[in-house]
């Protein structure tokens, strides 16, 4: 039923009238395929059978011919018979080069051995690796392996891979130490990110100081936040697609730290050796547990707050062409507030659940698919207690979702993905229950239903020696359903009934002109589409902001981006740099209207505004990848702003997350094997506010009017943060490994203003009022240690 | 309300968080653009009302500090209000407090919660002195003003009223207490029509007082007999003891003033009181709600009943 829906309205006639120029694209490809011979595989880590996404496999007498893994580790690259010298590479890996004669279809696993194992630089030798960000047609694409991620300073010695990709142009913060991130101009909800494959709506721990993902549990980072494949879909700037490592299917393993608000653990090893793994990785933080005996004496015993993460995967390869992943994430904080002397009792807790199972199989040696079975469940609920009053608040998320996807690998020129995704969605406004005596009350919102369709095709293709494109479509539907009562009509739907459908048409074209064997220019334009919407009254995005999906009142967010990019590398690939100017053309955005009140017991579609926005930015980056020193360099000159016909009359304004410049320096430095020094520096331009600029009298009290939203700046934000990591004698052993990360955040304690806020004293009567402003900053220089071991 | 609490405590565990933070004084810009209009005026129908007034006055910019001369020059002069109930158009009268009697002066000191031996700015207001207009439930009255060259305009309506019930005083929750009592009464709330409810709170005959919370509109328990606690906003104050938090001493007399108000009156008191209780780290500003049409403020009708009783259960 739901597949027939889909077939239907301009999504059927624009894909019927598309069809049949992809079967003759396939027909043409297949037969220039005839003749050749297939080399195909997985790469792997040698130590831990972990497979690697995105490594390389070129020919060694020509870098530009060759492909790479895909998300799942496996390659395929079809060639005329005869003898080769492949390359296998990854980064922070030695390098393999294997002679191969090709005269028949061949399976040849990569074992590549990590050049980094416990060592705390990233050393991406890539002498001789293909100049992939010169050659490919992927643009804004960077891909952070965690060990990476790991050397680099953190907050309170906490490794945050959504801080990290902060450091990235492009990419700002959305506060201090905020693990929330804004891409090119675009919302917060405007990043899709995703824990293999599943959406995680909430990435946040502690009002989002600190990210949802445990860096011990995660294999790779890929941010995409200019040339959206067309595999990705439903949100307008930003892919963030975080995968979870296998489990070590060698042998067992244990890994873990103590810091100073949490400590992990992660455990892995073989069910079956070589065909088999299991990884349980957990974290929690303990500040207040320790805290208790303390909390216990005082009015407020029973206060306790921490939160927790639990990740875990399971594989199995059932033959050479069959695999099983089970994969899955639950979180949760935890917030109790109690007072005796009141009989008050507050609970907070919130998190996300996911669950993903996916299916591998290879049809044949260029045919790769898989099938994906998804769960996820964001939820925030909040109860009061005080004897005879009771309310209890819940919002949340829930998604169910089957997808299938192919890679198919015709010729090495051409990689071509096609899929189908379909997407049931529950997302529950923040609903309030509850009773004062024996009255009980309820407020009037309930859930909304939506289904959510994707289809998508694309082919990067190599024409020449000097031109590449990839061409992508994706077609994608959404239907709000009943259970539902129209504010526009009054009728009752039904639960699966059909309200409204929405449908799109996303092209997403890069092109790839290559300059000469190290430089090229790229350009693209990339369509998306956003279903789901998630809008803050807040300055940052907060647990209990709602997503609202589109329905007969709110349109889905549509967004074109245009970038054009330069690409050049140097010193045989020791430096990469890249300029790429964008334009992004933002519609149908969403906004609380002036005076909004968040009181829980309005719809809050009641409360939005729409308009428009746009972004537009240059980016330069400059990457060292090899030698004992090496890092980046990023710079942003950008700008965003919206216009709302209902807001200040429609007036042009920048978006809070507007930062003129915004420039990051990062550098690790390996000093000797057993000590690597790193560095962070950020600067940016302050954030927008709204100024209070009058002061008057209601009610005996002064009252504040404010000016134009974002009118004002806060002073430029910067800061340095430096860590060392050191190996101490007998931290170097094969089976057990530790070191020592001394990290200072803020090194030289800047007073970076987190926010601002007015304090009136005034006596009427006395004709006196006290009226100050105030600028606050939170973190100040912080020291912080963690010590961490592996043992396997 | 209850986003409300959800908001204090999470601003509260951010306060736990921020034992590192530090604060800095400055000044924010002055406003290019220079004063606007302020309209603070009521008018009220039911048990006891107060004469229809309007307080005029300008915005101040941003000072460090604010004086009483400063706020006596703040009342605007000379304007021409008047209040139209469709048939019949009263003009107000400009009434200072230096004019008056001292009797006269301390009666109406008293309306506004004042000690006027303790008063420091000389306080204006324009009033119906003669009592021409009689307010009336479910009537609309219309506000123009005209100063300056500059014409402002407003309109309120005058609901029906909704009387409190089962006014009494319980123990309040918690460790037990003897000389503390919570507040308790119903409402019977109509059904089919959106309501909206305003309550001040006076003690010992003091001026009347509202707490930081002191609207609701009634989306939860439409058409329902709703029981709910009132708070002392007296005991709601920042200097009072937390374990006191809007609770009555007994012994004392506590009066309730409660009133029913339109839609626009509700938006204005309920942005107002938003906006005072979400500043902090994560709070967006929130821009009044206004029905005056050239300024800031509000025309605001009520209707009205008293309570009052003596603190005891």
């Amino acid at each position: 039923m739901a597949l027939k829906a889909f077939l239907n309205q301009h999504m059927r006639t624009t894909l019927l009238r598309c069809l049949p120029t992809f079967i003759y694209c396939f027909g043409l490809i297949i037969s220039n395929a005839q003749g050749n011979h297939t080399l195909s595989g997985y790469i792997k880590d040698k130590e831990s059978g972990e497979t690697l996404i995105g490594a390389n496999i070129h020919l060694d007498m020509d870098p530009t011919i060759g492909t790479l893994t895909n998300t799942y580790g496996f390659y395929s690259i079809t060639l005329p018979e005869g003898k080769y010298r492949f390359v296998f590479s990854y980064l922070g890996y030695q390098n393999l080069i294997r002679d191969i004669e090709l005269d028949t279809n061949l399976t040849v696993n990569i074992e590549l051995v990590s050049g980094i194992e416990m060592k705390e630089v990233v050393v991406s030798d890539k002498e001789d690796e293909a100049d992939e960000n010169v050659q490919s047609t992927s643009m804004g694409r960077v891909s952070l392996p965690t060990e990476q991620i790991k050397v680099l300073p953190s907050l309170l010695g906490e490794v945050d891979i959504l801080k990290t990709i902060q450091l990235l142009p492009g990419v700002s913060s959305a506060g201090e130490g905020s693990a929330g991130f804004y891409v090119r101009g675009g919302g917060a909800d405007q990043n899709l990110v995703l824990l293999d494959e599943a959406v995680v709506y909430n990435s946040g721990h502690f009002l989002g100081f600190f990210s949802v993902f445990n860096a011990d549990a995660i294999k790779n980072t890929t941010l995409i936040k200019g040339g959206i494949p067309a595999v990705y879909g439903g949100r307008l700037s930003s892919v963030l697609d975080i995968q979870m490592k296998e489990g070590n299917n060698q042998h067992f393993a244990a890994e873990g730290g103590i810091g100073l608000i949490s400590s992990r653990l992660t455990l892995e090893g073989p069910i079956v050796k070589e065909r088999s793994s299991f990884l349980i990785s957990a974290r929690r933080t303990y500040g207040f547990d320790l805290a208790q005996p303390l909390i216990a004496k005082t009015d407020f015993a029973g206060t306790n707050y921490f939160f927790y993460d639990l990740n875990t995967k399971f594989n199995y390869q059932f033959s050479q062409k069959d695999r099983l992943y089970l994969s899955g994430y639950f979180g949760r904080d935890v917030l109790t507030v109690a007072q005796r002397e009141r009989d008050i009792q507050f609970k907070l807790p919130y998190g996300n659940a996911t669950a993903t199972l996916r299916w591998n199989h290879l049809f044949n040696d260029r045919l790769f698919f898989n099938l994906s079975a998804i769960y996820n469940d964001y939820q925030f609920r909040a109860s009061f207690d005080q004897e005879q009053l009771h309310f209890d608040v819940f919002s949340g998320v829930r998604d169910v979702s089957a997808k299938f996807d192919f890679d198919y690998f015709p010729s090495t020129h051409h990689q071509i993905k096609t899929g189908l995704q379909g997407t049931y969605h529950r997302l529950t406004p923040n609903i309030v229950t509850g009773n004062a005596g024996e009255t009980e009350f309820t407020s009037s919102a309930k859930p909304k239903f939506g289904n959510e369709f994707g289809v998508y095709i694309q082919d990067d293709w190599k024409l020449n020696d000097w031109l590449r494109i990839n061409f992508g479509l994706r077609g994608t539907l959404f239907q709000q359903t009943g259970p539902y009562t129209s504010k526009i009509t009054s009728k009752k739907y039904g639960p699966g009934e059909i309200v409204k459908t929405y449908s799109s048409i996303e092209p997403r074209i890069y092109i790839n002109t290559n300059l000469g064997v190290n430089s090229s220019l790229k350009g693209g334009i990339t369509s998306t589409t956003q279903y789901l919407h998630l809008v803050s009254n807040s300055s940052s995005t907060l647990p209990a902001d709602v997503w609202v999906p589109s329905s007969e009142i709110v349109k889905p967010q549509r967004g074109w981006l245009y970038a054009l990019g330069y690409f050049q590398n140097l010193q045989n690939n020791g430096y990469e740099a890249s300029i790429e100017a964008y334009y992004k053309s933002l519609h149908d955005q969403i906004d609380y209207r002036e005076s909004f009140v968040d009181n829980s017991v309005d719809q809050v579609e009641d409360e939005f505004v729409f308009g428009k926005g746009k972004a537009y930015g240059l980016e330069f980056f400059i990457r060292k990848n090899k030698g004992d020193l090496n890092g980046w360099l990023g710079y942003t000159l950008s700008r965003t702003d919206r216009t709302f016909p209902d807001i200040e009359g429609g007036r042009v304004f920048p978006a809070t997350y507007d930062r003129t410049h915004d420039m990051t320096f990062v550098t690790n430095y390996t000093i000797n094997p057993r000590l690597t020094a790193g560095l962070v520096f950020i600067y940016a331009t302050g954030r927008t506010f709204t100024p209070v600029e009058r002061l008057y009298v209601i009610g005996s009290n002064l009252q504040t009017d404010y000016g134009p939203r974002n009118s004002q700046r806060l002073e430029p934000y910067h800061r340095m943060d430096i860590s060392l990591t050191w190996i101490p004698k007998g931290g170097e052993q094969k089976k057990f490994k530790s070191n020592w990360v001394f990290s200072i955040y803020n090194v030289y304690n800047r007073k970076n203003t987190f926010f601002t806020y007015t304090d009136y004293t005034t006596d009427l009567e006395m004709g006196d009022a006290t009226i100050k402003a105030y600028k606050v900053s939170i973190f100040p220089i912080l020291p912080s240690i963690t010590w961490n071991f592996k043992w396997q | 309300m209850a986003m409300r609490i959800i908001n204090c405590i999470l601003t509260a565990l951010i306060a736990l968080m921020l034992f590192t933070s530090c604060e800095q004084e400055y000044t924010p810009p002055k406003s290019p653009d220079g004063p606007k209009y302020v309209v603070e005026g009521y008018i009220e129908a039911g048990e006891n009302p107060f004469p229809p007034y309007v307080i005029l006055t300008r915005t101040f910019d941003f000072y460090g500090t604010l004086n009483p001369a400063q706020f006596t020059g703040s009342f605007i002069h000379g304007a021409d209000v008047s209040i139209k109930d469709g048939d019949l158009e009263v003009v107000l009268q400009e009434i200072c407090l230096s004019d008056l009697s001292p009797e006269l002066r301390k009666e109406v000191a008293a309306q506004f919660g004042f000690n006027p031996d303790s008063l420091a700015i000389d306080y204006c207001v324009y009033l119906d002195v003669l009592g021409q207009l009689q307010p009336q439930q479910e009537k609309s009255y219309d506000l123009r003003i005209v100063t300056e060259n500059q014409v402002i305009t407003a309109t309120t309506y005058i609901p029906k009223h909704v009387p409190l019930e089962n006014i009494h005083f319980e123990a309040p929750p918690g460790s037990p207490n003897d000389s503390l009592a919570q507040l308790r009464c119903s409402i019977s709330d109509p059904p089919g029509v959106r309501n909206f409810y305003k309550y001040f709170g006076a003690t010992n005959g003091g001026p009347l007082r509202t707490s930081f919370s002191s609207v609701v509109e009634d989306l939860f328990f439409d058409g329902k007999t709703f029981e709910f606690q009132l708070f002392n906003p007296k005991t709601t104050e920042s200097n009072v003891d937390p374990d006191k938090f809007g609770l009555y001493f007994v012994g004392d007399s506590m009066t309730i003033k409660w009133c029913n108000m339109d839609e626009a009156h509700f938006d204005f008191w309920n942005t107002l009181e938003f906006s005072n209780a979400n500043q902090g780290p994560f709070s967006s500003y929130t821009r009044l709600q206004s029905n005056i049409h050239g300024g800031l403020g509000i025309w605001g009708g009520y209707s009205v009943s008293y309570y009052t009783r003596k603190v005891a259960y």
